[in-house]
């Protein structure tokens, strides 16, 4: 059975086990973060959110996104399938070609849904609008940051022999 | 302005967590990657959440700095290392199924468990101080 759920699937870049493994990773991090962040930060005050970062998304982290192969070794496993194993839960589909997937994603996702579930009956509607410029905003800013950043694998500098 | 300051704030997470993360890890491994949250987080959080530069007011959806993440995530490893967006689409569809679920979860936890209610007269003084 195992064997059957653990097929690669060509058009959808993952195996099922790997939507498995996806849903409840990011269902795990969420969840945590949409409980604990909050009273962390009423608990603690500013002190509470940073310790959070470290204790909530490090943690998680680990369980969502660590790659194969150990410190200063970091190519990884070799896989008879090609590529490299993968141990988090969040897969990067199609054997690790897929741009980065982060769990940044759900936790966005979950406290959005957490919001609107919070708010009564008849404005649900008009608050999601009021919310999509802001979003729009978030993900625009977040899309020119990572882009500037990946150009610094553009900028034709061959330090140290490194390609 | 929020609206810029929110995608300057943004830009400047996921810049921070794309620059210093795959680094991080692949100098100091698994420790590498927790310590890098603890530090890129944490400031980013300080920012964009704390002192408010993403723009979010009491009563309204939040929008979280992980939506700047997320999306710098992939366009930097499209940038960077010429990956298809759409290769990236099951991987998001599935991230977003499990964060709305745990959303979900989270907003039936706050409304009906005990320890998320709001504080009301104690009944017994002595065990409910200060809640």
């Amino acid at each position: 059975m195992f064997e059957w759920a653990a097929r690669y699937i060509d058009w959808l870049g993952m195996s099922p086990v790997s939507v498995v493994t996806t849903v409840f990773g990011a269902f795990c991090v969420t969840f945590v973060v949409i409980i604990c962040w909050s009273r962390l930060v009423e608990d603690f005050g500013a002190i509470g959110g940073m310790l959070a970062a470290g204790i909530i998304v490090g943690t998680f982290w680990v369980m969502n996104h660590k790659l194969p192969g150990f410190g200063i070794h970091p190519e990884g496993i070799p896989h008879p399938d090609g590529g490299w194993k993968q141990f988090g839960l969040i897969y990067q589909g199609f054997r690790g070609a897929s741009p980065w997937v982060d769990m940044g994603t759900a936790i966005g996702a979950g406290l959005w849904v957490c919001g609107l579930c919070g708010i009564p009956k008849g404005r649900k509607l008009a608050m999601a609008a009021e919310s999509v410029p802001r979003l729009a905003a978030a993900i625009a800013g977040g899309a020119i940051g990572g882009a500037i950043m990946g150009l610094v694998g553009w900028t034709g500098a061959n330090l140290f022999g490194y390609r | 302005m929020r609206l810029v300051a929110t995608a300057i704030g943004g830009a400047i997470c996921g810049a921070l967590c794309f620059g210093i993360w795959p680094e991080m890890w692949k100098t100091y491994g698994i420790m590498g990657g927790w310590i890098t949250a603890a530090i890129v987080i944490s400031i980013c959080w300080y920012m964009n959440h704390w002192l408010g530069i993403v723009w979010n007011e009491p009563g309204r959806i939040w929008v979280d700095q992980g939506w700047a993440v997320s999306s710098a995530g992939i366009v930097w490893a499209m940038v960077r290392f010429n990956s298809q967006f759409r290769h990236a689409v099951p991987g998001v569809l599935c991230c977003l199924a499990g964060g709305a679920l745990a959303g979900i979860a989270a907003a039936q936890v706050k409304k009906y468990h005990p320890g998320f209610q709001p504080a009301k007269a104690p009944s017994n003084p002595k065990e409910d101080a200060g809640v």
